[in-house]
């Protein structure tokens, strides 16, 4: 019983928590802003978006943790989209366009995992060369043209519900939620995952093969931004070369948010879920308040800002 | 002790009645629940070379930053010139004439002697409001040669021998017009020729009226070079007398709190097979044609200066640097060891000597520390076993680690329980070779202690260990054999029979007259 006040006292505190709350709170105040909030339909719709970027960032959780960050997702959502769309529009049967794609991202990922370990290059100056090569490829390649003649079971991805009410893609999600969650708190992976990120000379002293973490931690956010690039095109039924636009900025905001520290190091899964949340509640409710998406991502920044300020600010009180 | 150790009442005769330059009074420094200085007494007096010996870990550096104004004391008063001063930075303690040359030298080494010489001072400006860099090379040059060296001010530092880079940093100090220079160990890489070069530096100090607190562990040199001398042991203050009054058998009782052969243990165990066996390795820069064995149930000591290659090697042979050409063969086979991981299943091990940066997650629990080396055995397709706690409480119990859980961040302990974290580390992956790097390095007395006897139980049941040491009675002590390596080339080996304090100096140094340090300062210092 003392185990669990005392659970409870350090709880009370936690970061999770206090997530929580403003997650609540924004739920209150979009209430306020739009009687449509808080309809049923509507929270389980707004599970559509956010699985997206939600996939993205349970990869991006455990890069963020070892240090590193990976700013090319949104253009590689765009170029799985075109990898898809255009080789199905070229006649390849779409199971297999699918599974196309889905390597395409992972490809990717992988490209960004041997640059930065095999030349040792910083992760940010990387990525944000691949931010721009994966968009110019996507673009380049699909030539500013769309594919949206696509079969009707292709939007099973995007646009099913089961019991007419929850959203397909939610089960993928909360199962790429509970995989990733095991990897990162119960397996030798997570504990290297972890090590690195605090200490990466000592992690490579105690014999933690850090190339070869890296290397698959790139390599898996490339394959959940395939899953979120087929997801996401099922969902709007249409590849273009602009898919994904800016997706980066969504992802890397909510596992901050979450709790991650951008030096490395610390982060959970339950935070960046969390995280996850309350900017698709701040993203649909801005929508349903009417506020133009060019205010949103103002918004998003301001939101980044506050979470980076609340990172510093819980850092320095566990000192 | 029967000597006074009074510091108010003692010393030469010229400069006793002169005000101190500082004095620090009861000072008591805590770092979480170790205390690192107990209520010390330390003064310094304008001219005088007042040397600070101890221990490793007695809290020499611990009570120099306090006057350097890097630590404030917990309790205590510190006062400059006879007013009591609170310094929170040590550009408080430069602004009162205070400067400190710490043995890792902080100087920048892209940058030139000039630049160095007026990082975070005033800089002449020209009536343009430019840096005047003419009158700012005038000054550096005239800096230099009043401590009697030419050298060209535009190159960088980095270019500079340790003893000329060592002299741009006491030329960097007296930039600050010092009144007290504090100099922590500034032989440590310096030529025999090069220490008298300092030795001539420092007396024109002294004569100057400039106070020099001079930490070493060479005591041949302390008891060449100073007035007086105050040891600590444990971070308490132990005595400050007169440097007539001190020889060198009464100083190392005076540190080490008791006759020197209880600290060391050393039980019958005679070498067998060769277990590691290495053959001209190369690494440019670093070392060249190195010979090296070690064999089962043998402890060998590598001994050598700071920067002669020592650790380099070891790493290469753990596969952290790879060596460009040579062979390492383990149990008479050749391998090729590319990664820790690929020499941690040959059976390698290296401990190495920075444990804060290179051998502990300092924020990872003292379970998590202990079987990060061995989760590739222990986890079960991938997942960690339950069982992880057991192992890590067992292993912490054979090093006894204390006034700690297993959960506890390792980031709390004291210096001597995260040395014993890190050795608890190496055991749990149970290696037949063990490369230790300075696993005695500012540690208490007692952790010592403990970890001699570990190493000498090791050697018992059968493992190779190659012990690198920069303290001479340690490899002395434990080793079976001793092996000594300068600027990167293996200069000498001397059986347990053969090997003495005076051998591995000349070995180590390169020098014939290079006195023994450390035990036998007084017989030896017939060169001066």
């Amino acid at each position: 019983m003392s185990a669990a006040t005392a659970v409870l006292r350090r709880f009370k505190f936690s970061r999770e928590v206090v997530l929580l709350g403003v997650l609540i709170v924004l739920m209150f105040v979009m209430s306020l802003l739009s009687p449509l909030f808080f309809t049923v339909g509507n929270l389980l719709n707004t599970s559509r978006f956010f699985v997206e970027v939600g996939l993205m960032a349970l990869g991006m959780t455990l890069i963020i943790i070892t240090g590193g960050i990976d700013l090319s997702v949104g253009s590689n959502v765009a170029l799985v989209s075109v990898a898809v769309g255009f080789t199905y529009a070229a006649g390849l049967p779409l199971p297999l366009a699918i599974v196309f794609g889905l390597v395409v991202g992972l490809a990717a990922g992988l490209f960004n995992g041997l640059f930065i370990t095999l030349l040792d290059l910083h992760p940010l100056v990387v990525t944000l060369g691949t931010f721009a090569l994966f968009q110019g490829l996507a673009y380049g390649l699909s030539n500013a043209e769309a594919v949206s003649d696509f079969p009707d079971w292709f939007a099973y991805f995007g646009q099913a519900y089961f019991l007419n009410v929850v959203p397909g893609q939610l089960f993928i999600f909360i199962l790429a939620v509970v995989v990733v969650w095991l990897i990162l708190s119960r397996t030798r992976f997570g504990r290297y995952v972890y090590a690195i990120g605090n200490n990466e000379e000592a992690a490579h002293f105690s014999g933690v093969p850090v190339r070869r973490v890296k290397l698959a931690l790139y390599s898996g956010i490339g394959l959940l931004v395939g899953m979120a690039a087929v997801i996401y095109t099922s969902r709007v039924y249409t590849a273009r070369g602009d898919s994904g636009l800016g997706l980066e900025l969504d992802v890397i905001s909510a596992v901050v948010l979450g709790g991650a520290s951008i030096y490395g190091g610390s982060g959970t899964i339950g935070g960046t879920v969390l995280g996850v949340l309350i900017i698709a509640t701040l993203r649909n409710g801005l929508v349903l308040a009417g506020v133009p998406s060019t205010w949103q991502v103002f918004v998003l920044g301001v939101l980044l800002l506050v979470a980076v300020f609340l990172n510093e600010f819980f850092r320095r009180r566990e000192e | 002790m029967s000597l006074s150790d009074d510091p108010g009442t003692q010393g030469a005769a010229t400069v006793a009645e002169a005000l101190p330059v500082f004095r620090l009074q009861n000072a008591t420094k805590r770092f979480g629940g170790v205390t690192a200085v107990e209520d010390v007494d330390f003064d310094l007096r304008p001219g005088e070379v007042h040397a600070l010996v101890g221990e490793n870990g007695a809290g020499k550096s611990t009570l120099m930053k306090i006057v350097h104004g890097l630590y404030t004391p917990d309790e205590g008063t510190l006062e400059v010139g006879g007013e009591a001063v609170e310094f929170s930075s040590p550009r408080d303690a430069e602004g009162a004439g205070i400067a400190m040359i710490p043995q890792e030298l902080d100087l920048f080494p892209e940058l030139s002697i000039t630049e160095n010489l007026f990082v975070g001072r005033h800089r002449p400006r020209t009536r343009w409001g430019t840096l005047d860099q003419a009158a700012m090379r005038a000054e550096a040059r005239e800096r230099l040669r009043s401590l009697g060296v030419d050298l060209n001010v535009t190159t960088s530092v980095k270019g500079l021998s340790a003893a000329n880079q060592q002299i741009v940093a006491i030329a960097r100090a007296l930039v600050g017009e010092a009144k007290a220079v504090v100099m922590d160990e500034p032989t440590a890489s310096l030529t025999d020729r090069e220490v008298q070069q300092l030795f001539r530096i420092i007396s024109d100090l002294t004569s100057g009226g400039v106070g020099v607190v001079y930490i070493s562990h060479r005591l041949e040199e302390i008891f060449t070079i100073s007035d007086r001398t105050t040891v600590l042991r444990d971070g308490r203050h132990i005595i400050t007398a007169p440097a007539s009054e001190l020889d060198a058998e009464k100083l190392v009782n005076l540190m080490v709190g008791r006759p020197l052969n209880e600290l060391f243990t050393r039980s019958p165990h005679s070498p067998g097979e060769v277990a590691l066996e290495v053959r001209g390795l190369s690494r440019a820069g670093e070392f060249e044609d190195v010979d090296l064995v070690l064999r089962r149930s043998e402890i060998v000591g590598l001994s050598g200066l700071v920067g002669a290659g020592r650790s380099e090697l070891a790493q290469s042979i753990f596969g952290i640097r790879s060596p460009e050409s040579g062979e390492i063969r383990i149990d008479g086979a050749d391998v090729q060891i590319r990664s820790p991981q690929a020499a941690m299943e040959r059976g390698i091990f290296y401990v190495p000597e920075e444990r804060r940066s290179q051998g502990l997650i300092l924020p990872f629990s003292i379970k998590n520390n202990i079987t990060l080396s061995i989760l590739d055995r222990i986890a079960r397709f991938g997942f960690l076993p339950r069982s992880e706690r057991q192992t890590a409480d067992r292993f912490a119990k054979e090093l006894s680690i204390r006034g700690a859980k297993v959960s506890d961040p390792v980031s709390r302990l004291s210096g001597g329980n995260q040395q014993k974290v890190v050795l608890a580390k190496s055991l749990a992956r149970e290696p037949s070779i063990l490369l230790l790097d300075e696993p005695t390095r500012g540690i208490d007395v007692g952790a010592k202690s403990e970890i001699y006897r570990l190493i000498d139980d090791l050697a018992k049941k059968g493992k190779a260990i190659l012990l690198i040491s920069s303290e001479l009675e340690e490899v002395l002590s434990m080793s079976d054999r001793v092996v000594v390596m300068r600027e990167g080339r293996i200069t000498g080996e001397f059986g347990r029979g053969e090997a003495n304090q005076q051998v591995v100096m000349t070995a180590a140094t390169g020098g014939k007259n290079r006195p023994a340090p450390e035990l036998r300062g007084n017989e030896a210092s017939e060169d001066e």
